[in-house]
């Protein structure tokens, strides 16, 4: 069964289409990678599904319901967590805190201003634990903004999977990494991500070969292939519109 | 959990044993006030420090919650209520509660500037509508009350300051402890978040506009808090109280004291109604110093006077802050001539004396040779000031190197 479904999605800037008809369907569970070249509308389509931007056209359905044109608030309650390409945290305040301040919603508290949050023992514990998750428990109590760059990628993540989500949309995880950081931010993707459907958009190539269960390939705003990585690997349309390219690159 | 408690009775005994340090009328008119600035400027920190909305009317909420109050004491003053006026600051509050949720469901949509334009065109709004609208506010006269009406509290009738610093004292306790609490809450909490990132609150399952708006209805009751305890202490309140004047001052409180730590606010509180109290005394000029003060605060301290005691944390922890005294002396010296000869040239020109005595100095305005010296003492000065940084540079690292001296 399908967890999240697109119909027909577009999305226009002014005249320019950035996204032109999009259907595409997520089973629960899968591991699914979006590839595509630069300005292809890979961010784009996150930003339409977690509702950082309007559709133009279209439907969005998860777990059934309608999600398109909520705002992003909405959606994350459904259990729709993201991440974003430019690390997007809170820079000012500790590690521990903006893993704290994640949790808050899906642990129930709402806006409440009664509970203490020091005092929330299940919600310390559920803290510790996601901090312990992405390794960051040494640095809990530095200001967010001044952890090294695979740290705060690491903390994006944390941010985006605290809440445990069913769904995780992960914006280039490991854009900017070194080999080795890169390694350790997959290994850490297939640990929390487990049991979970996951969509990500990622440009490393091993990666998305490694990690995903099927991939779309998205090319002007048109998905032209979805499949398994070797049927992808093998059809025609993708490599001449973007397999060519790399492998010629590289 | 113990440490925090112990602070709290610490600050209540503080609270306590005050009018026992300085009895004079002078003194407890200072406590007062300052009680009052300290509740006003943390409900402003909870917007700006807290929230990250940079308000230029927050005195509306002051100065409503302060004229309900007053008219809550004339009421009292001619028999349609009859409660002891201790719960005075808590209608102020009410009210300021009221009005926060009236505008804050329109101002809270975006932070930033726009929040900013709002908070000012809605500041000048009421204070020019106070104007306007005589039967409530009283037109410029303003409206005064009597608070020694009423049922008394164990004995108090409040005709006393000293009573009635009791009672700012106990509201001020409550109002810092609450407003505290709430840091702590969930939705202190995300009020952080929305500062800090407002889109990436909202992928996290908050409405940021939905965190502001608690935010602001919080600050607003006390803000009204604050009014009420204002409009108990003076008996009279005007449109001043509620004008962009009284918003840029809590500004200045706030900021000075240094937005990013509670305690910050109450520190400028402290210090800003010194200044204005004191200093007040000695020259008419004090609001220029003021201004000064917020301007280089805002070029060199911009985490304010806490900001300031708490950068040297790292070198207390080392047991290095003893290696920071004599730097410090050395650098102080020349500063504070730097600083004494300008203020003195600043009060000769505004002197209409014919001879203008300063430190128990006499300068001659007319002639040219108390301004030659005044000049040369400043410039030496500023040179042996520039002169001290890099020594004062170079011990501020050490203290705070981790490395053992040898």
């Amino acid at each position: 069964m399908a967890i999240l479904s697109l119909r027909n999605v577009s999305k226009n800037f002014g005249i320019t289409q950035i996204i032109r008809g999009v259907s595409l369907d997520i089973e629960q569970g899968e591991k699914h990678a979006i590839i595509g070249p630069n300005g292809a509308g890979k961010s784009t389509l996150f930003h339409l599904i977690s509702g950082r931007y309007e559709l133009t056209s279209g439907e969005i359905f998860f777990k059934d319901s309608p999600i398109h044109n909520k705002p992003p608030y909405e959606i994350a309650r459904l259990g729709l967590a993201r991440s974003f390409q430019v690390t997007n945290i809170f820079p000012m305040m500790s590690v521990f805190e903006n893993i704290r301040c994640s949790l808050l919603w899906a642990m129930g508290y709402r806006y409440s201003f009664w509970h203490m949050v020091n005092r929330e023992r299940r919600l310390t514990e559920k803290t510790e634990q996601t901090l312990d998750q992405i390794g960051l428990h040494d640095k809990r109590n530095f200001p967010a903004g001044e952890l090294a760059y695979a740290e705060q990628r690491a903390l994006e993540l944390g941010v985006a999977i605290a809440s445990g989500a069913e769904m995780i949309l992960l914006d280039e995880p490991v854009a900017g990494m070194s080999m080795t950081e890169a390694r350790n931010a997959v290994a850490l993707i297939r640990k929390i991500t487990e049991g979970k459907t996951l969509i990500m958009v990622e440009h490393d190539m091993n990666i998305v070969f490694d990690l995903a269960d099927r991939i779309s390939v998205l090319v002007y705003g048109e998905i032209i292939a979805t499949d398994v990585p070797e049927r992808i690997r093998s059809n025609a349309r993708v490599q001449e519109a973007y397999l060519g390219e790399v492998t010629s690159d590289a | 959990m113990l440490k925090s408690a112990v602070v709290w009775i610490l600050f209540a005994v503080l609270l306590l044993l005050l009018p026992q340090l300085a009895d004079s009328v002078f003194a407890i008119s200072i406590y007062n006030q300052m009680a009052i600035s300290i509740v006003f400027a943390l409900s402003y920190n909870m917007l700006l420090g807290q929230g990250g909305m940079l308000s230029f009317g927050h005195a509306v909420y002051f100065g409503l919650g302060g004229f309900l109050a007053v008219h809550a004491l004339r009421l009292i003053e001619y028999e349609t209520l009859y409660f002891s006026i201790t719960f005075i600051p808590l209608i102020g509050g009410l009210f300021g509660l009221l009005a926060a949720l009236f505008i804050g469901s329109f101002s809270t949509r975006k932070a930033g500037t726009v929040f900013a334009m709002i908070s000012l065109g809605v500041g000048e709004l009421i204070a020019a509508s106070s104007l306007i609208l005589v039967s409530f506010f009283g037109g410029e006269a303003g409206i005064s009350g009597d608070r020694t009406f009423g049922p008394p509290l164990f004995g108090a009738d409040f005709a006393q300051d000293l009573e009635v610093y009791y009672l700012a004292a106990f509201w001020t306790f409550l109002c810092v402890l609450f407003m505290y609490l709430f840091t702590k809450t969930p939705a202190g909490r995300l009020a952080n978040a929305v500062r800090d990132n407002p889109e990436r609150a909202e992928f996290i399952g908050y409405s940021a506009r939905k965190v502001r708006f608690i935010s602001f209805c919080a600050a607003g009751f006390f803000a009204g808090v604050a009014g009420g305890l204002f409009a108990i202490n003076y008996e009279i309140i005007t449109e001043e109280n509620l004008n962009a004047a009284t918003s840029g001052r809590v500004l200045l409180m706030a900021y000075i004291g240094g937005l990013g730590f509670f305690i910050g606010p109450i520190i400028g509180a402290i210090v800003l109604t010194l200044i204005n109290s004191v200093l007040s005394n000695y020259t008419d000029l004090w609001m220029l110093y003021l201004g000064l003060m917020f301007v280089l605060t805002v070029m060199f301290l911009p985490r304010g006077l806490t900001g300031f005691m708490m950068m040297h944390r790292m070198a207390w922890h080392l047991g290095k802050l003893r290696l920071l005294l004599l730097p410090y002396t050395i650098t102080a010296i020349p500063g504070s001539l730097l600083f004494l000869s300008l203020v003195a040239m600043i009060e000769m020109s505004h002197t209409n004396n014919s001879e203008f005595i300063f430190l128990g100095m006499g300068f001659d305005p007319a002639g040219w040779t108390s301004w030659l010296s005044l000049l040369v003492v400043a410039a030496i000065a500023f040179m042996a000031l520039r002169l001290s940084l890099p020594g004062l540079k170079k011990a501020w690292a050490e203290a705070n190197s981790q490395e053992t001296e040898h």
